[in-house]
């Protein structure tokens, strides 16, 4: 246990720290991102539920937690299946945790003639992301990277149609699933587009992807060519943005597929991320992986330790950011939030 | 012609396999039409196939999307068969009662699980997702469950876990009960701190651990 080394100040912005990765310099340290979403209400002090479905309170929530916390990157996110439920699909909503998927969409393979690219100013809760996404870039973006967080095409799909039977498809009926898979790109595309113009970072999930549930030969097939159009328009539009992709669960089967989706930085879950730097790191920055649930349930000196030994295993510490593996559970006690953030300080540094 | 027994097993197990519910459908109406054995043809057959998807799962040759495609081969097929079984092929089976914590909806982790345990012979009661933790006690009294199955893939729901195990020793029925848990939050160190029996990281693991902790009671 090295809790007790001295915690050095940092002198550069969460702006600048992230500036240097993008410019091929090292920072001061290594840049610490906790996927802290839904739990930047309690920050706030407001009912998770009414975050979800106001954009100022989600808004506020995301900079109130900035200005406690510190980390590098925000993170404008609900749930992973918001570009879904604007399309169509209904959702069950709580008072203290994020939505869930209540009615897709699709109920048959040819609802998919009434499937559509949403609009952005009305439909779903687009226009929460949307206004907290400006809340937030107005308020702290000199200061530090604000991002939005939205579904991949395959995740989306995934919310439109039930996924068990999405899943069979893709053996059954594949045709049908790229024309789905198309539309999904096609709106994703105009939320890169929507979330460049404010001025903040698209960052795309793709939760479904995941070795778990998808076999390598299926994520080249119907995840990665779709990915890519994604990286690729931000890549295009984006003004030296990167692109980012996170995917929970289990990855390491799809490591290779994933590639070819051509995203700059990737943020893993459930992995050995020395061996992921090993395997990728020459071609992606890596964010991970203190385990989501033990942010909640174990002690701050216990986080302490398990972000100095993820942090022993990258090495040289080069194309590497501290972060949780998934989102930051709702009830993470502040203290564990700090301790993850002050190891990025105390063990990976590069001015000493 | 009437094929032979062994012919048609085969291609119930192939069908299963090899994701060819016709195929399947084909030889279950076959075992009918020459009056072989349905609860052989079944064993034999449809679940030796679906145990063989279950070990290119485990090797990560199957993924979600055949193993389901598989399961819907063998149910197509039991569903043929099922009316033809004679009255003394009711084998006592192990219980369990299985489902998705309160609070949660996300249940491809808990029917996978399922289906996994249907084919290696268990008597398995679904309570589906979202599920009151008392549900979960009341149904496993009911039906004699020696096992209890909970999921949850949400660390918002994983306390609802514990919070069955202590409905269970409140009822002084702990010791009656094997609990199983599984989930993405859920790991062993979870399990031993909630004192859950098993945990299990995936749907032919938590077979694994089923069986070994049922092996540990008849011992």
């Amino acid at each position: 246990m090295k809790t007790n080394v001295a915690i050095p100040a940092d002198t550069q912005t969460s702006l600048e720290r992230v500036m240097s990765y993008l410019k091929g310099e090292k920072p001061q340290r290594v840049a610490c991102f906790p996927l802290i979403l839904n739990h930047a209400a309690r920050v706030l002090g407001v009912p998770v539920g009414k975050y979800n479905r106001d954009g100022k309170a989600m808004g506020n929530s995301h900079v109130a937690a900035w200005k406690r916390y510190g980390h590098d990157l925000v993170l404008i996110f609900s749930t992973t299946s918001t570009l879904a439920e604007a399309m169509g699909t209904k959702m069950k909503f709580f008072d203290e945790d994020a939505p869930q998927i209540d009615v897709p969409f699709l109920k048959q393979h040819s609802d998919i003639s009434k499937l559509k690219v949403p609009d952005f100013s009305k439909d779903g809760r687009l226009p929460v992301y949307m206004e907290a996404t400006e809340i937030c870039v107005k308020e702290i973006g000199s200061q530090v990277v604000v991002s939005t967080v939205f579904g991949g095409p395959f995740t989306t799909a995934a919310a439109l149609y039930p996924v068990e039977l999405l899943t069979r498809d893709l053996i059954k009926n594949p045709k049908w699933v790229h024309e789905l898979l198309e539309i999904c790109t096609q709106a994703g595309i105009k939320f890169i587009d929507e979330i460049l113009k404010r001025g903040a970072l698209p960052v795309i999930v793709e939760p479904i992807g995941s070795g778990s549930l998808v076999s390598p030969r299926h994520f080249h097939e119907f995840v990665a060519p779709y990915l890519k159009r994604l990286a690729d328009h931000v890549h295009k539009n984006g003004g030296g943005f990167p692109a980012a992709l996170h995917i929970c669960g289990k990855t390491k089967s799809n490591w290779m597929a994933m590639l070819e989706a051509d995203f700059d930085i990737w943020s893993l879950d459930d992995v050995d991320l020395g061996e992921a730097k090993k395997a990728v790191g020459h071609r992606v920055v890596l964010i991970g992986n203190v385990v989501p649930a033990n942010l909640l349930k174990n002690t701050a000196e216990e986080i302490d330790e398990e972000a100095r030994i993820i942090c022993e295993k990258m090495g040289d510490k080069t194309g590497f950011i501290l972060g949780s593996g998934c989102e930051v559970p709702i009830n993470t006690p502040p203290e564990n939030i700090d301790a993850l953030i002050n190891a990025a300080r105390k063990y990976a540094r590069f001015d000493q | 012609m009437t094929r032979e027994r062994g012919d048609i097993l085969k291609d119930l197990m192939d069908g299963v396999f090899l994701m060819n519910e016709e195929l399947v459908i084909k030889a279950a109406n076959e075992i009918v039409a020459a009056g072989y054995d349905a609860y052989d043809a079944i064993n034999n057959g449809l679940i030796a196939g679906m145990n063989q998807a279950g070990v290119l799962f485990d090797k990560e040759e199957y993924f979600v999307p055949e193993l389901l495609i598989c399961s819907d081969a063998m149910y197509a097929g039991i569903e043929i068969l099922r009316p033809h079984l004679k009255v003394g092929d009711a084998r006592v089976k192990h219980k369990v009662v299985i489902g998705v914590v309160e609070g949660d909806t996300h249940d491809i982790g808990k029917n996978l699980v399922k289906i996994m345990m249907d084919a290696a012979g268990f008597e398995v009661h679904d309570l589906g997702r979202n599920v009151p933790l008392a549900s979960f006690v009341e149904k496993a009294k009911e039906v004699g469950a020696e096992l209890i199955c909970l999921s949850t893939l949400m660390t918002t729901t994983m306390d609802g876990m514990a919070t069955v195990i202590e409905m269970l020793k409140e009822e002084g029925i702990r010791d009656a009960h094997k609990v199983i848990i599984g989930g993405g939050p859920i790991s062993q160190a979870f399990a031993n701190k909630i004192g859950a029996d098993g945990y299990a990281d995936n749907a032919a693991g938590a077979i694994r651990v089923a069986n070994s902790l049922l092996a540990k009671v008849a011992a």
